[in-house]
């Protein structure tokens, strides 16, 4: 009897077994590489009423190191003028195996899909060193060869992409670089063997990353900026200049827009100061005055709910050069 | 009939096993033998780490092979097979195999198997019992179902006598965590 059902068995073990020879799949880490497994069965029988126990051999796996790598990117897009120098993109390189693993990190800025190639400052790969999030003084520059991460299952190590932005872009033009992590001990389809390569003398073994891994951060070309400069001078009751009760304060402020683009509708407000009284009529706007009223010309004085200046300055490019704002208070 | 069935049972064995040897003369195995099958009682018991290979048939079709378990990783399923051979010549009965789920290893839902066999789950290694009898303690104090993978042990139990000169099987799978 138990010879037929074995007949099933293995009729079933050639053909009906299911699986995959499974490369591991993208989780974390997992069991340490080098980690042993072992098994032992034991049978209990009886033969002509004496029972009997025995164990089988104990058999021994050892866990693979599996090479796997994840490189995400912190912030997807980084915002930049034209000319700016060493603008860094921010990745997280993360070691997904099971094993400790030294990576190789390389990068490119010629890539497709965009308006603009960023240029790679050199160095162009940085770590940051000191967890500020960006590029700063005491950031370590990356050398291949030299100081490849070598990080702990699980482990990750923050990475910042440097490119310098191109002159003569336009707003909103978008220029990609990329980052990519490899496995030092090597890479390939997933499953392929790196024989004795492992945690201690263990094969290692390519996971579905394939052992490398890359993201693709973007700078975006912002459009103009804009600048307010702000001064005062104070002229006293008698002829001075010290801030006394009955003392008049002209503000001047000097807006400008830079880059390109053009700044839509650019309005202007600034609070009276408290203490002080707005003086009528003294708005002015690149030495022409206008009227306090909410009315044809793009000045106007408003009391509530808190008393402010506003100037209209509508369309502004770089080209519009600076706009000079000027406007009056007494000290209370 | 009988006799006849038997045969083929017997090649489709060696089958089997020719095959893993091939496989092992090829690449590295990092499961060892520790040591031999103990002998001394009348039931010789063996336990065999493989796993399944998938290989290009001579018809150039894909199959799958089960070869010995080398390159293990993390998500790698290995199957298990227990052989007990009884070397006497008097039959044994009350026949028993029990082997707990591997450290660092989780179990295959529904992957034991074993001819003439109940088969039955315990998570503590003192009560077995078939999968829909076993029972956990929730988080939140009620009883759920125990899943597959807390299974810690797995017991055959032979409701036939082991003939002498016969072999029992018990396999399962387990996944590297």
């Amino acid at each position: 009897m138990i010879r037929k059902d074995l007949v099933v068995l293995a009729l079933a073990s050639a053909s009906a077994l299911t699986g995959l020879l499974a490369a591991g799949s993208a989780r974390a880490a997992g069991v340490p590489a080098g980690t042993d497994i072992e098994n032992t069965a034991v049978v209990n029988y009886s033969v002509g009423g004496s029972a009997q126990s025995i164990s089988s051999n104990t058999v021994t796996v050892k866990v693979a190191e599996i090479l796997d790598v994840v490189v995400t990117l912190q912030s997807p897009t980084a915002s930049v003028a034209p000319g700016d120098t060493r603008q860094e993109l921010v990745y997280r390189v993360t070691n997904s195996g099971n094993g400790p693993e030294a990576f190789l990190l390389t990068m490119t800025s010629t890539l497709t899909g965009d308006q603009f190639d960023p240029v790679p400052a050199v160095p162009a790969i940085y770590f940051d060193t000191d967890n500020s999030g960006d590029l700063s003084a005491a950031d370590t520059p990356y050398v291949a060869g030299s100081n490849d991460p070598l990080l702990q299952p699980d482990a990750f190590v923050t990475v910042l992409v440097v490119n310098d932005i191109p002159t003569g872009l336009a707003s909103g033009n978008r220029g990609r670089s990329q980052l990519t992590s490899a496995a030092r001990t090597g890479t390939g389809v997933p499953g392929a063997v790196f024989a004795g390569q492992g945690v201690s003398g263990t094969d290692a073994v390519v996971g579905t990353t394939g052992a490398d891994a890359d993201a693709i951060g973007e700078y975006v070309v912002s459009g103009v900026s804009v600048s307010a400069v702000k001064s005062q001078s104070v002229t006293d009751p008698f002829g001075s200049n010290r801030p006394l009760p009955g003392a008049r304060i002209i503000y001047q402020i000097v807006v400008a827009a830079t880059g390109t683009g053009t700044a839509n509708g650019a309005a202007f407000t600034d609070a009276i100061p408290a203490n002080t009284s707005f003086v009528a009529g003294s708005i002015e706007l690149n030495g022409t005055a206008l009227t306090d009223a909410a009315d044809s010309d793009v000045g106007a004085y408003t009391a509530t709910p808190v008393p402010q200046i506003s100037v209209q300055l509508g369309n502004l490019t770089q080209a519009s050069g600076p706009q000079t704002i000027r406007f009056a208070v007494t000290i209370n | 009939m009988k006799k006849g069935i038997s045969v083929s049972i017997a090649s489709a064995l060696l089958l089997a096993f020719a095959a893993a040897g091939q496989a092992a003369s090829q690449s590295t195995v990092d499961a060892t033998a520790r040591n031999d099958a103990p002998r001394g009682g009348c039931i010789v018991l063996k336990t065999v780490a493989e796993m399944e290979q998938v290989y290009t048939a001579e018809n150039g079709a894909a199959a799958k092979r089960l070869v010995p378990a080398a390159k293990v990783v993390p998500g790698g399923e290995v199957v298990w097979t227990v052989t007990a051979s009884n070397v006497c010549d008097k039959p044994a009965d009350k026949v028993a195999i029990d082997n707990p789920v591997p450290d660092h290893m989780r179990y295959v839902a529904d992957s034991a198997m074993g001819p003439g066999t109940d088969i039955a789950f315990s998570l503590d290694g003192q009560k077995f019992a078939a999968p829909e009898a076993l029972t956990v303690r929730g988080a939140d104090g009620a009883e759920r179902a125990a899943r597959a993978d807390e299974y810690a042990f797995i017991r055959w139990t032979f409701k036939n006598a082991l003939q002498p000169g016969s072999v029992a099987f018990a396999r399962f799978r387990a996944v590297v965590k």
